[in-house]
């Protein structure tokens, strides 16, 4: 069946793989090509890649960058998860506007967001870098409601619970040790879209005045921007490895429907 | 086996406008196992969740072993529970579902995986330890979730529906077991079915609910013979309802007088309650008093049902070789073996 799968042409699988050929993988390619580039001596070489490393600044702000991407995605998580488990199972009317809220991230404009927030909140929060988790688990959360809400949709979520809770484990247990194992690829999606959104977010940094890594980049691309293309393929690859390492570390336990 | 007794005092729960349960009250005693049986809706869910403590009662109390429990939450009562619905945590092996209820309760690991297997093996699951909840069936599912319930050593054992999901005679296999565990563990047992059979097949007492209330609780026997209201007679078993008049004390019931068993103030018209099992059909041609519609052979019994001269549809359980000559059509002599009919209002 795999195999018959495998060879049989399918329209509108060969439509999706040739736009995000043309129009992710192309270009993802051509600055590949165009990073790993040497116009001096007109052939290819890791010159940039090398030079990139070698940046005092490098290991600073991508390090600075990945902390407080980590923190944003606990702060999604420990917020979402027990949200959006009392949402389900509590079947209550605020749930249609909780779904609304999430949504907003997504039609206010960042700018207006980032004006905002330097005009409300108070200075000691201003003062912080800490600020940032919190602003960008705003941003991310459109997309981390839904990968949990689409998780909890898809499992008998009351009847594990109560036999959760029965057998004596309490909410915090029950979340940790049943919920989240039993959603783990929705919890991973979440992680992935999260770690991915705080890493790469740059509006609402440079807006407020914070430095991170992809301000950084748009700084040193002003000299170099070999380099700065030679970055940012690292800054692709850097969390695809780290997420890689994540799901290795929590093993994949068999579940109904996901062998 | 830690067991103990059970009580639940003038509960009442709300669900907006529907009381489903409205001043409830039960004992169950030590080792017991009493069933909460009745139509959907009567509260029968309701009262074992608020046993379990996963629904809190709007009044009332819950006592075990005399002791008030009413606002324990659920994970702090020591009560193992399996549900109607497969419920079983997919992201852990057979053997670490049976040991969750002890890794809660910081039990070692070795202790707890020892525990687990004592249990499987109780339940006939020993082999399957090491499978995930979804390579098993229906069935084996739910044994697994009973080793889940009884692993911990709860005080009481709480059963809703468990039986429901699985096929006919899985069911009748796994409530077999279900009782057999109970008697040798000696666990106070709630359990609640909509299925008649099931309740009397493995009860020491069942409860008849309806409304919120229970109507009455007794064995499985005395509820059978004596119901105590219409509503039970009806409900256990099968029931003929035949219109007659009720005068002295008596009823007449195909010409004959039988004394009357009321549970209120009926009188004049009334309706007499009489089990299939109690009427006998004679086939005759003299003093006929109703004609045979139709027989339904059901191996060593037959279900005659017969239509009276004055329209009423009336059934009748025979052996089947004594009604083998009871063909549709036939004229037939119907008498009621009772001592006593009970009675209630038409």
């Amino acid at each position: 069946m795999a195999k018959a799968l495998r060879v049989k042409f399918q329209p509108p699988l060969a439509l999706t793989l040739l736009i995000l050929g043309f129009f992710v993988f192309l270009p993802m390619l051509s600055a590949f090509e165009y990073s790993i580039r040497t116009p001096l001596t007109g052939g290819y070489g890791w010159t940039h890649y090398i030079w990139a490393v070698t940046e005092d600044d490098f290991f600073h702000y991508i390090l600075r960058s990945m902390w407080l991407a980590g923190v944003t995605v606990l702060i999604t998580l420990f917020v979402l998860v027990p949200t959006l488990t009392w949402l389900h199972l509590s079947n209550s009317k605020v749930r249609g506007l909780i779904d609304g809220i999430s949504l907003l991230p997504l039609v206010i404009p960042v700018v207006a967001f980032a004006v905002g927030a330097q005009i409300a909140f108070p200075e000691f929060v201003q003062n912080t870098v800490l600020e940032l988790p919190f602003l960008y688990f705003v941003l991310a959360l459109p997309y981390a409601y839904r990968s949990l809400d689409i998780g909890l949709n898809s499992i008998p979520l009351k009847t594990i619970t109560e036999a959760a809770r029965s057998a004596g484990a309490n909410w915090m247990r029950t979340i940790t040790t049943v919920i989240v194992p039993v959603i783990r690829g929705s919890v991973m999606a979440t992680i992935a879209l999260t770690f991915a959104l705080s890493l790469g977010e740059y509006t609402l940094t440079v807006l407020l005045h914070w430095d991170t890594f992809p301000t950084w980049v748009t700084y040193v691309a002003q000299d170099n921007i070999l380099g700065a293309i030679a970055i940012s393929m690292m800054s692709l690859i850097i969390p695809f490895l780290i997420l890689t390492v994540i799901t290795l570390f929590v093993p994949e336990r068999s579940t109904q429907g996901r062998k | 086996m830690s067991s103990k007794s059970l009580s639940l005092r003038n509960i009442s729960k709300r669900f907006g406008t529907v009381n489903a349960l409205d001043n409830f009250n039960l004992e169950v005693g030590v080792g017991e196992l009493v069933a909460l049986l009745g139509p959907s809706g009567c509260g029968k869910t309701t009262a074992l969740r608020v046993v379990a403590g996963l629904e809190h009662q709007d009044s009332g109390t819950v006592l075990v072993a005399d002791k008030n429990i009413s606002d324990v939450p659920a994970h702090k009562r020591n009560m193992g529970m399996v549900f109607q619905a497969y419920s079983l945590f997919p992201n852990l092996t057979v053997e670490e579902n049976v040991a969750f209820g002890l890794q809660m309760r910081k039990v070692t690991k070795t202790v707890r995986l020892k525990k687990a297997h004592e249990l499987l093996d109780l339940v006939g699951l020993d082999s399957q330890s090491k499978r995930f909840t979804h390579q098993l069936s229906g069935g084996q599912q739910q044994r697994v979730a009973l080793a889940r319930a009884l692993a911990f050593e709860p005080e009481i054992l709480l059963l809703d529906e468990p039986l429901s999901a699985l096929d006919a005679q899985v069911r009748v296999n796994l409530r077999e077991e279900i009782r057999r565990l109970q008697l040798s563990l000696g666990t106070t047992t709630l359990f609640v079915t909509h299925d008649q059979e099931e309740a009397m097949a493995i009860s020491d007492r069942v409860g008849v609910m309806s409304h919120g209330k229970l109507e009455q609780i007794d064995t499985p026997d005395a509820l059978y013979n004596k119901p105590a209201t219409s509503f039970v007679a009806s409900f256990v078993g099968t029931m003929n309802r035949i219109p007659t008049q009720l005068s002295d004390g008596h009823v007449q019931l195909f010409g004959k007088m039988i004394p009357a068993l009321k549970n209120g103030n009926e009188s004049g018209n009334v309706i007499a309650l009489v089990r299939p099992e109690s009427i006998v059909i004679k086939s005759t041609d003299e003093d006929a008093n109703a004609k045979v519609l139709t027989r339904l052979f059901m191996g060593a019994s037959s279900n005659i049902v017969c239509q009276t001269k004055d329209g009423t549809v009336v059934q009748s359980l025979m052996s089947s070789d004594k009604s083998g000559d009871l063909h549709p059509g036939s004229t037939v002599k119907l008498e009621v073996t009772n001592k006593e009919v009970l009675v209630s209002n038409a």
